[in-house]
Protein backbone atom coordinates (compact mmCIF):
# COMPACT_ATOMS: atom_id res chain seq x y z
CA UNK A 1 0.00 0.00 0.00
CA UNK A 2 2.79 2.34 0.92
CA UNK A 3 4.38 1.68 -2.42
CA UNK A 4 1.14 2.41 -4.25
CA UNK A 5 0.71 5.66 -2.34
CA UNK A 6 4.27 6.60 -3.15
CA UNK A 7 3.73 5.87 -6.78
CA UNK A 8 0.44 7.72 -6.84
CA UNK A 9 2.11 10.71 -5.22
CA UNK A 10 4.86 10.48 -7.76
CA UNK A 11 2.44 10.11 -10.61
CA UNK A 12 1.92 13.75 -11.44
CA UNK A 13 5.58 14.51 -11.38
CA UNK A 14 6.31 11.40 -13.41
CA UNK A 15 3.94 12.52 -16.10
CA UNK A 16 5.76 15.81 -16.50
CA UNK A 17 7.76 15.88 -19.65
CA UNK A 18 10.44 18.13 -21.07
CA UNK A 19 9.46 21.00 -23.35
CA UNK A 20 7.67 19.62 -26.35
CA UNK A 21 9.74 19.28 -29.49
CA UNK A 22 8.67 18.37 -33.00
CA UNK A 23 5.82 15.91 -33.31
CA UNK A 24 7.10 12.41 -32.77
CA UNK A 25 5.29 9.12 -32.70
CA UNK A 26 7.50 7.76 -29.90
CA UNK A 27 6.31 8.39 -26.32
CA UNK A 28 7.92 11.26 -24.44
CA UNK A 29 10.48 10.16 -21.87
CA UNK A 30 9.46 10.45 -18.23
CA UNK A 31 10.97 13.11 -16.03
CA UNK A 32 13.01 11.39 -13.35
CA UNK A 33 13.81 14.54 -11.40
CA UNK A 34 13.69 18.32 -11.49
CA UNK A 35 16.57 20.74 -11.20
CA UNK A 36 16.06 23.65 -8.79
CA UNK A 37 17.85 26.38 -6.84
CA UNK A 38 20.67 26.75 -9.32
CA UNK A 39 23.71 28.67 -8.19
CA UNK A 40 26.80 29.33 -10.29
CA UNK A 41 27.65 27.31 -13.38
CA UNK A 42 25.47 24.23 -13.70
CA UNK A 43 25.47 22.23 -16.94
CA UNK A 44 23.37 19.35 -18.20
CA UNK A 45 24.19 16.76 -20.83
CA UNK A 46 21.18 14.93 -22.17
CA UNK A 47 21.50 11.18 -22.59
CA UNK A 48 21.24 11.44 -26.35
CA UNK A 49 23.34 14.57 -26.71
CA UNK A 50 27.06 15.08 -27.09
CA UNK A 51 27.23 18.62 -25.78
CA UNK A 52 26.75 20.23 -22.42
CA UNK A 53 24.14 22.94 -22.14
CA UNK A 54 23.48 25.45 -19.39
CA UNK A 55 20.92 24.21 -16.88
CA UNK A 56 17.78 26.20 -16.22
CA UNK A 57 15.55 26.53 -13.17
CA UNK A 58 12.86 23.85 -13.08
CA UNK A 59 14.49 21.82 -15.82
CA UNK A 60 13.20 18.25 -16.07
CA UNK A 61 15.90 15.62 -15.83
CA UNK A 62 15.47 12.42 -17.76
CA UNK A 63 16.94 8.96 -17.50
CA UNK A 64 20.69 8.92 -18.14
CA UNK A 65 21.04 12.72 -18.09
CA UNK A 66 24.22 14.04 -16.52
CA UNK A 67 24.57 17.16 -14.38
CA UNK A 68 27.81 18.96 -13.69
CA UNK A 69 28.49 21.84 -11.30
CA UNK A 70 31.39 24.25 -11.50
CA UNK A 71 33.46 25.86 -8.78
CA UNK A 72 31.29 27.48 -6.08
CA UNK A 73 28.19 26.21 -7.87
CA UNK A 74 25.34 24.11 -6.52
CA UNK A 75 21.92 22.82 -7.51
CA UNK A 76 19.07 20.87 -5.99
CA UNK A 77 17.74 17.75 -7.67
CA UNK A 78 14.21 16.94 -6.54
CA UNK A 79 12.71 13.52 -7.20
CA UNK A 80 9.01 12.83 -7.79
CA UNK A 81 8.56 11.17 -4.39
CA UNK A 82 9.72 14.36 -2.64
CA UNK A 83 13.24 13.29 -1.75
CA UNK A 84 15.97 15.66 -2.85
CA UNK A 85 19.72 16.11 -3.02
CA UNK A 86 21.77 19.28 -3.05
CA UNK A 87 24.68 18.84 -5.42
CA UNK A 88 27.79 20.64 -4.25
CA UNK A 89 30.50 22.35 -6.26
CA UNK A 90 32.59 20.56 -8.88
CA UNK A 91 30.36 17.52 -8.83
CA UNK A 92 29.31 15.16 -11.60
CA UNK A 93 26.11 13.16 -11.23
CA UNK A 94 23.93 10.94 -13.41
CA UNK A 95 20.16 10.53 -13.26
CA UNK A 96 18.60 7.04 -13.07
CA UNK A 97 21.37 5.60 -15.17
CA UNK A 98 20.89 2.35 -17.03
CA UNK A 99 23.75 0.10 -18.01
CA UNK A 100 25.70 0.73 -14.83
CA UNK A 101 28.11 -1.69 -13.25
CA UNK A 102 27.27 -5.38 -13.77
CA UNK A 103 25.32 -6.85 -10.90
CA UNK A 104 24.19 -3.46 -9.64
CA UNK A 105 20.59 -2.35 -9.59
CA UNK A 106 19.68 0.92 -11.19
CA UNK A 107 19.78 3.79 -8.74
CA UNK A 108 17.91 7.09 -8.68
CA UNK A 109 21.16 8.97 -8.82
CA UNK A 110 24.80 8.23 -9.54
CA UNK A 111 27.48 10.41 -7.98
CA UNK A 112 30.68 10.08 -9.95
CA UNK A 113 32.50 12.95 -8.29
CA UNK A 114 31.85 15.54 -5.59
CA UNK A 115 29.46 15.81 -2.69
CA UNK A 116 25.70 15.56 -2.43
CA UNK A 117 23.54 16.26 0.63
CA UNK A 118 20.38 14.19 0.58
CA UNK A 119 17.10 14.81 2.40
CA UNK A 120 14.06 12.60 2.84
CA UNK A 121 11.42 14.65 4.60
CA UNK A 122 9.20 11.63 5.30
CA UNK A 123 11.32 8.48 5.18
CA UNK A 124 8.21 6.36 5.79
CA UNK A 125 6.96 7.09 2.30
CA UNK A 126 10.12 8.07 0.48
CA UNK A 127 13.20 6.21 -0.58
CA UNK A 128 16.34 7.16 -2.42
CA UNK A 129 19.11 5.06 -3.87
CA UNK A 130 22.44 6.60 -4.81
CA UNK A 131 25.20 4.80 -6.68
CA UNK A 132 28.86 5.73 -6.57
CA UNK A 133 31.92 4.07 -8.13
CA UNK A 134 32.46 2.22 -4.84
CA UNK A 135 29.05 1.63 -3.27
CA UNK A 136 25.28 1.86 -3.38
CA UNK A 137 23.59 3.92 -0.69
CA UNK A 138 19.93 3.30 0.10
CA UNK A 139 17.79 5.41 2.37
CA UNK A 140 14.16 5.39 3.44
CA UNK A 141 11.66 2.63 3.14
CA UNK A 142 12.55 -0.64 1.49
CA UNK A 143 10.18 -1.42 -1.36
CA UNK A 144 9.05 -4.89 -0.47
CA UNK A 145 5.96 -6.83 -1.33
CA UNK A 146 3.37 -4.27 -0.32
CA UNK B 1 3.49 3.62 -12.54
CA UNK B 2 2.57 0.52 -14.50
CA UNK B 3 6.14 -0.58 -15.34
CA UNK B 4 7.13 -0.39 -11.66
CA UNK B 5 4.17 -2.42 -10.51
CA UNK B 6 4.83 -4.86 -13.29
CA UNK B 7 8.46 -5.10 -12.24
CA UNK B 8 7.44 -5.92 -8.69
CA UNK B 9 4.92 -8.43 -9.89
CA UNK B 10 7.55 -10.04 -12.07
CA UNK B 11 10.04 -9.99 -9.21
CA UNK B 12 7.65 -11.89 -7.03
CA UNK B 13 6.91 -14.66 -9.48
CA UNK B 14 9.84 -14.58 -11.87
CA UNK B 15 11.35 -18.01 -12.44
CA UNK B 16 14.86 -18.07 -11.24
CA UNK B 17 18.07 -18.86 -13.00
CA UNK B 18 19.45 -22.36 -12.99
CA UNK B 19 22.74 -23.92 -12.12
CA UNK B 20 24.29 -27.29 -12.85
CA UNK B 21 25.67 -29.27 -9.93
CA UNK B 22 29.37 -29.88 -10.46
CA UNK B 23 31.12 -33.16 -9.66
CA UNK B 24 31.74 -33.68 -5.94
CA UNK B 25 29.62 -30.64 -5.04
CA UNK B 26 27.29 -30.81 -2.06
CA UNK B 27 24.16 -28.73 -1.77
CA UNK B 28 26.03 -26.45 0.64
CA UNK B 29 28.78 -26.03 -1.96
CA UNK B 30 26.21 -25.05 -4.59
CA UNK B 31 24.61 -22.61 -2.14
CA UNK B 32 27.98 -21.05 -1.39
CA UNK B 33 28.83 -20.79 -5.09
CA UNK B 34 25.51 -19.38 -6.25
CA UNK B 35 24.04 -17.58 -3.23
CA UNK B 36 27.18 -16.69 -1.32
CA UNK B 37 26.45 -18.76 1.77
CA UNK B 38 26.38 -22.50 2.53
CA UNK B 39 23.51 -21.80 4.92
CA UNK B 40 21.31 -21.07 1.91
CA UNK B 41 21.35 -24.80 1.10
CA UNK B 42 17.98 -25.10 2.83
CA UNK B 43 16.56 -22.56 0.38
CA UNK B 44 17.82 -24.55 -2.60
CA UNK B 45 16.36 -27.66 -1.06
CA UNK B 46 12.95 -26.00 -0.69
CA UNK B 47 12.91 -24.40 -4.13
CA UNK B 48 13.88 -27.64 -5.85
CA UNK B 49 11.69 -29.85 -3.66
CA UNK B 50 14.62 -32.02 -2.65
CA UNK B 51 14.10 -34.72 -0.08
CA UNK B 52 17.72 -34.94 1.07
CA UNK B 53 20.87 -32.81 1.12
CA UNK B 54 22.67 -35.03 -1.37
CA UNK B 55 22.44 -34.06 -5.00
CA UNK B 56 23.98 -35.80 -7.99
CA UNK B 57 26.46 -34.10 -10.26
CA UNK B 58 24.81 -32.84 -13.41
CA UNK B 59 21.52 -32.09 -11.66
CA UNK B 60 19.98 -28.84 -12.82
CA UNK B 61 18.88 -26.73 -9.84
CA UNK B 62 16.62 -23.72 -9.83
CA UNK B 63 17.99 -20.61 -8.12
CA UNK B 64 15.94 -17.92 -6.37
CA UNK B 65 15.30 -14.69 -8.20
CA UNK B 66 15.10 -11.06 -7.20
CA UNK B 67 12.52 -11.78 -4.52
CA UNK B 68 15.30 -13.26 -2.39
CA UNK B 69 17.31 -10.03 -2.58
CA UNK B 70 14.27 -8.03 -1.55
CA UNK B 71 13.62 -10.32 1.39
CA UNK B 72 17.27 -10.12 2.44
CA UNK B 73 17.11 -6.34 2.23
CA UNK B 74 13.97 -6.21 4.36
CA UNK B 75 15.55 -8.49 6.96
CA UNK B 76 18.74 -6.39 7.02
CA UNK B 77 16.68 -3.23 7.60
CA UNK B 78 14.66 -4.89 10.34
CA UNK B 79 17.80 -6.25 12.03
CA UNK B 80 19.33 -2.81 12.06
CA UNK B 81 16.18 -1.26 13.52
CA UNK B 82 15.77 -3.99 16.16
CA UNK B 83 19.42 -3.69 17.13
CA UNK B 84 19.00 0.03 17.79
CA UNK B 85 15.63 -0.17 19.48
CA UNK B 86 15.35 0.35 23.20
CA UNK B 87 14.36 -2.64 25.30
CA UNK B 88 10.65 -3.14 25.64
CA UNK B 89 7.65 -5.04 24.44
CA UNK B 90 7.95 -3.67 20.92
CA UNK B 91 11.52 -4.88 20.62
CA UNK B 92 10.63 -8.32 21.99
CA UNK B 93 7.79 -8.64 19.51
CA UNK B 94 9.98 -7.34 16.67
CA UNK B 95 12.74 -9.83 17.55
CA UNK B 96 10.23 -12.67 17.38
CA UNK B 97 8.99 -11.49 14.01
CA UNK B 98 12.53 -11.16 12.76
CA UNK B 99 13.33 -14.72 13.82
CA UNK B 100 10.21 -15.82 11.99
CA UNK B 101 11.32 -13.90 8.90
CA UNK B 102 14.67 -15.70 8.93
CA UNK B 103 12.94 -19.05 9.31
CA UNK B 104 10.71 -18.27 6.35
CA UNK B 105 13.74 -17.18 4.34
CA UNK B 106 15.50 -20.48 5.01
CA UNK B 107 12.53 -22.31 3.54
CA UNK B 108 12.51 -20.01 0.50
CA UNK B 109 9.21 -18.35 1.43
CA UNK B 110 10.59 -14.99 0.42
CA UNK B 111 7.43 -12.92 0.24
CA UNK B 112 6.31 -14.02 3.68
CA UNK B 113 9.82 -13.44 5.04
CA UNK B 114 9.81 -9.90 3.66
CA UNK B 115 6.38 -9.20 5.12
CA UNK B 116 7.43 -10.43 8.57
CA UNK B 117 10.64 -8.39 8.46
CA UNK B 118 8.65 -5.38 7.37
CA UNK B 119 6.36 -5.84 10.37
CA UNK B 120 9.34 -6.08 12.70
CA UNK B 121 10.80 -2.93 11.22
CA UNK B 122 7.57 -1.00 11.72
CA UNK B 123 7.34 -2.07 15.36
CA UNK B 124 10.68 -0.65 16.42
CA UNK B 125 11.34 2.22 14.06
CA UNK B 126 10.66 5.08 16.39
CA UNK B 127 12.28 7.81 14.37
CA UNK B 128 10.38 7.12 11.20
CA UNK B 129 8.82 10.54 11.09
CA UNK B 130 12.11 12.38 11.51
CA UNK B 131 13.49 13.73 8.25
CA UNK B 132 16.50 11.82 7.04
CA UNK B 133 19.62 13.78 6.17
CA UNK B 134 22.84 12.28 4.91
CA UNK B 135 25.83 13.30 2.79
CA UNK B 136 27.74 11.33 0.18
CA UNK B 137 31.21 12.42 -0.88
CA UNK B 138 32.99 10.79 -3.82
CA UNK B 139 36.70 11.40 -4.28
CA UNK B 140 38.47 11.38 -7.63
CA UNK B 141 39.51 7.74 -7.13
CA UNK B 142 35.91 6.73 -6.43
CA UNK B 143 36.38 6.36 -2.69
CA UNK B 144 33.01 7.05 -1.12
CA UNK B 145 32.26 8.53 2.27
CA UNK B 146 28.74 8.44 3.67
CA UNK B 147 27.82 10.48 6.72
CA UNK B 148 24.36 10.32 8.27
CA UNK B 149 23.26 13.46 10.08
CA UNK B 150 19.78 12.47 11.22
CA UNK B 151 16.81 10.20 10.67
CA UNK B 152 16.74 6.46 10.20
CA UNK B 153 19.89 4.48 9.34
CA UNK B 154 21.12 4.48 5.77
CA UNK B 155 22.22 1.23 4.13
CA UNK B 156 25.56 1.19 2.35
CA UNK B 157 26.21 -1.76 0.06
CA UNK B 158 29.42 -2.79 -1.67
CA UNK B 159 30.95 -6.07 -2.75
CA UNK B 160 27.95 -8.03 -1.49
CA UNK B 161 28.08 -6.59 2.01
CA UNK B 162 25.66 -4.13 3.60
CA UNK B 163 26.38 -1.80 6.50
CA UNK B 164 23.74 0.19 8.34
CA UNK B 165 25.00 3.69 9.07
CA UNK B 166 23.18 5.41 11.92
CA UNK B 167 22.86 9.15 12.62
CA UNK B 168 26.21 10.61 13.67
CA UNK B 169 28.14 7.82 11.96
CA UNK B 170 30.40 7.88 8.92
CA UNK B 171 31.44 5.01 6.72
CA UNK B 172 34.18 4.88 4.12
CA UNK B 173 34.07 2.60 1.08
CA UNK B 174 37.06 2.15 -1.19
CA UNK B 175 36.55 0.92 -4.73
CA UNK B 176 36.43 -2.87 -4.90
CA UNK B 177 36.18 -3.23 -1.13
CA UNK B 178 33.33 -3.88 1.29
CA UNK B 179 32.14 -0.95 3.43
CA UNK B 180 34.34 -0.24 6.44
CA UNK B 181 33.13 -0.22 10.01
CA UNK B 182 31.05 2.92 10.63
CA UNK B 183 32.71 5.40 12.94
CA UNK B 184 30.55 6.67 15.76
CA UNK B 185 30.36 10.24 16.98
CA UNK B 186 32.66 9.32 19.85
CA UNK B 187 33.80 5.87 18.81
CA UNK B 188 37.42 4.81 18.78
CA UNK B 189 37.19 3.94 15.12
CA UNK B 190 36.91 7.60 14.24
CA UNK B 191 40.57 7.85 13.45
CA UNK B 192 40.34 5.00 10.96
CA UNK B 193 37.98 6.99 8.80
CA UNK B 194 40.17 10.04 8.42
CA UNK B 195 42.26 10.10 5.29
CA UNK B 196 45.60 11.67 4.59
CA UNK B 197 45.07 15.18 3.26
CA UNK B 198 45.86 15.78 -0.40
CA UNK B 199 48.55 18.47 -0.40
CA UNK B 200 47.94 21.24 -2.89
CA UNK B 201 50.48 24.03 -2.56
CA UNK B 202 53.44 24.49 -2.77
CA UNK B 203 54.06 21.82 -5.42
CA UNK B 204 56.49 19.00 -4.57
CA UNK B 205 60.18 20.02 -4.34
CA UNK B 206 59.39 23.59 -5.26
CA UNK B 207 62.09 26.20 -4.80
CA UNK B 208 60.24 29.03 -3.13
CA UNK B 209 61.65 32.56 -3.02
CA UNK B 210 60.06 34.60 -0.21
CA UNK B 211 60.43 38.16 0.98
CA UNK B 212 62.82 38.84 3.88
CA UNK B 213 60.96 38.89 7.16
CA UNK B 214 62.90 39.44 10.39
CA UNK B 215 65.77 36.99 10.52
CA UNK B 216 64.21 34.78 7.91
CA UNK B 217 61.77 34.99 5.04
CA UNK B 218 58.01 34.75 4.81
CA UNK B 219 55.21 34.22 4.87
CA UNK B 220 55.27 30.54 3.94
CA UNK B 221 51.76 29.53 2.93
CA UNK B 222 50.68 25.89 2.69
CA UNK B 223 47.37 24.47 1.52
CA UNK B 224 45.71 21.08 1.11
CA UNK B 225 42.35 19.61 0.27
CA UNK B 226 39.94 19.46 3.20
CA UNK B 227 39.39 16.01 4.70
CA UNK B 228 35.79 15.00 5.37
CA UNK B 229 35.14 14.47 9.06
CA UNK B 230 38.26 16.36 10.13
CA UNK B 231 37.87 18.70 13.11
CA UNK B 232 41.17 20.38 12.33
CA UNK B 233 44.67 19.78 11.05
CA UNK B 234 48.11 19.36 12.55
CA UNK B 235 50.76 20.97 10.37
CA UNK B 236 54.42 20.26 10.94
CA UNK B 237 57.36 21.97 9.32
CA UNK B 238 60.69 20.12 9.60
CA UNK B 239 63.90 21.92 8.64
CA UNK B 240 66.09 24.84 9.70
CA UNK B 241 63.25 26.42 11.70
CA UNK B 242 60.91 23.58 12.74
CA UNK B 243 57.38 24.66 13.66
CA UNK B 244 54.08 22.96 14.42
CA UNK B 245 50.63 24.48 14.36
CA UNK B 246 47.00 23.48 14.54
CA UNK B 247 44.39 24.95 12.28
CA UNK B 248 40.76 24.37 11.48
CA UNK B 249 41.17 25.45 7.84
CA UNK B 250 42.74 23.59 4.95
CA UNK B 251 45.59 26.07 4.85
CA UNK B 252 48.34 27.35 7.10
CA UNK B 253 50.72 30.28 7.09
CA UNK B 254 54.08 30.55 8.83
CA UNK B 255 54.96 34.27 9.10
CA UNK B 256 58.71 33.76 9.07
CA UNK B 257 61.03 30.81 8.44
CA UNK B 258 64.76 30.48 7.96
CA UNK B 259 65.92 29.71 4.47
CA UNK B 260 66.82 26.10 3.66
CA UNK B 261 65.30 22.73 2.80
CA UNK B 262 62.10 21.68 4.53
CA UNK B 263 59.66 18.82 4.71
CA UNK B 264 56.10 19.73 5.63
CA UNK B 265 53.38 17.37 6.70
CA UNK B 266 49.67 17.63 7.43
CA UNK B 267 47.47 15.25 9.44
CA UNK B 268 43.72 15.52 9.90
CA UNK B 269 42.49 15.73 13.47
CA UNK B 270 39.48 13.61 14.30
CA UNK B 271 37.13 13.47 17.23
CA UNK B 272 38.82 13.58 20.64
CA UNK B 273 42.14 14.46 19.02
CA UNK B 274 42.49 11.29 16.95
CA UNK B 275 45.04 11.78 14.20
CA UNK B 276 44.66 10.62 10.63
CA UNK B 277 47.52 9.51 8.41
CA UNK B 278 50.14 12.01 7.36
CA UNK B 279 50.81 13.51 3.94
CA UNK B 280 54.29 14.92 3.46
CA UNK B 281 56.13 16.99 0.90
CA UNK B 282 59.53 18.75 0.41
CA UNK B 283 60.33 22.31 -0.52
CA UNK B 284 63.28 24.69 -0.56
CA UNK B 285 62.92 28.18 0.82
CA UNK B 286 65.23 31.02 -0.17
CA UNK B 287 65.21 34.77 -0.03
CA UNK B 288 63.55 36.45 -2.92
CA UNK B 289 65.38 39.71 -2.17
CA UNK B 290 67.41 40.39 -5.28
CA UNK B 291 70.49 42.54 -4.69
CA UNK B 292 70.90 45.15 -7.35
CA UNK B 293 74.40 46.55 -7.61
CA UNK B 294 74.55 49.56 -9.85
CA UNK B 295 78.04 50.49 -10.94
CA UNK B 296 78.78 54.21 -11.26
CA UNK B 297 78.97 55.13 -14.90
CA UNK B 298 82.37 55.71 -16.47
CA UNK B 299 81.23 58.90 -18.14
CA UNK B 300 80.56 62.22 -16.49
Amino acid sequence: MALCLTLLAAGDACRKSPPAGPADASPLPLARATLQHLKGTVSVKRAAADDWTAASEGMALLENDTVQTGARASAQVRFPNGSSVVVGEEALIGIAETGGSPGRDRTDLTVRRGTVDATLETPTTQDLSVGTPAATVRAGREIVFQ
Amino acid sequence: MRPLLLALAVASVAPAKETLVQPKETLADVARRTLGSPEAASELKAINHLETDSVAAGTRLLLPGQERDLALGAIASAKSAVHQATLGAARTEASARLADAERLLSSARYQEAAAQADGAWKLVSQRLEDPSHFAIQVADDGTTRVHVDSGIPVRVEAEGRTRAVSPGETVLVRRGEAPGVPSGPSGPQGQGVLEAPVLLSPSPNLHLALDPKGKGVGPLRLSWRAVAGARGYLVELKGPSPQTLRTTHAEASFPSVLTGSYRWSVRALGIEGALGPSAERSLDVSSGNIKLEVQPPDWK
